[in-house]
């Protein structure tokens, strides 16, 4: 039995631990892009998931467009239907599990509702607003 | 008499089902399904993944070579990944697939013409759809010609023969 919970207890660490390094490196990022940064902010965070932009398809979208605003529950892409997992680390434990495939969505999603890369600011913010859902 | 001898060459224009036949008869329905698991989670993601049989790898790699601006949506790839599902593209082509039905037809449809941009803009899949409503394309049950899987309910099995098309607010499809 307590080898189990101990397993359990690695297996979450394990988990979150690809998360929590990975802020931690865009935390260097952003002091190195703004000496003055303070911290990832949920709020901020917020504003950027939810907020409207003419993206690359000439239409305004914002992330809520294929993510929807329950991040437990899966949602369609606004564009071609295709149903997209939830965003949540909790109710999708392959979420925010590996570094690659985070890194590759951060770039075209940005792209898609922004029509630019996000800073590194711009991206800690979004992932901690993501990860505030869970708590 | 004379015109007996044409009712041979009258039945075969009857029975020839498509514009496109030319060579050996294809000896496979359909198109062969996909079968390379980093093809379907990548490309699949976002949209029905497309059996590479679908158009030749000269239209694949026309496409490859622009993800950043993959039908206006960023579609990049990480390096590895990205060489990995150009290989996968370029061996399962459509004209390498010649056996396959649907693979002989995109390609027959397209002798003499520029390379495409889409699987949808081929002649053979243009006339193909052509007698089908546009609303019904268009409806948000559908959303567009690139979702395969919206009417043609064994794509994934790359099968789109006629008798398993139902679609959305309209029902089966009757050729």
């Amino acid at each position: 039995m307590r080898i189990l919970l101990l397993s359990l207890a690695f297996l979450t660490l394990s988990f979150s631990a690809v998360i929590d390094d990975y802020l931690k490196d865009l935390s260097t990022q952003a002091k190195q892009e703004n000496p003055n940064f303070n911290g990832f902010d949920t709020k901020r965070g917020e504003v950027l998931f939810t907020s409207e932009h003419i993206g690359k398809k000439g239409k305004a979208i914002s992330c809520v467009s294929c993510h929807g605003n329950d991040f437990t529950k899966s949602h369609q892409n606004f564009f071609t239907g295709k149903i997209i997992e939830p965003l949540s680390p909790k109710a999708n434990p392959s979420r925010l599990s590996e570094v690659k495939t985070i890194e590759k969505w951060l770039r075209r999603n940005f792209n898609d509702v922004y029509n630019r890369e996000g800073t590194a600011q711009e991206k800690g913010d979004v992932l901690t607003y993501i990860l505030s859902k869970d708590q | 008499m004379k015109f007996l001898l044409f009712i041979p060459f009258l039945l075969t224009l009857c029975f020839a089902d498509n514009d496109y036949y030319q060579g050996s008869k294809p000896t496979k329905k359909g198109v062969a399904p996909v079968n390379n698991a980093l093809y379907l989670k990548e490309c699949g993601s976002c949209h029905f993944a497309y059996q590479a049989g679908l158009l030749p790898a000269n239209a694949w790699n026309k496409m490859m070579n622009n993800l950043e601006n993959h039908f206006d949506t960023d579609a990049t790839l990480a390096q590895e990944d990205w060489v990995s599902i150009s290989n996968y593209l370029n061996a399962n082509s459509a004209e390498k697939n010649m056996d396959y039905k649907r693979s002989s037809r995109i390609v027959n449809s397209l002798r003499g013409r520029a390379i495409p941009d889409s699987i949808s803009q081929t002649p053979y899949m243009i006339e193909k759809h052509n007698e089908i409503r546009p609303s019904l394309i268009t409806q948000k049950e559908v959303k567009g010609i690139f979702n395969c899987m919206a009417c043609h309910t064994t794509a994934d099995k790359g099968i789109y023969s006629s008798r398993d098309i139902v679609i959305p607010n309209f029902g089966r499809w009757k050729d």
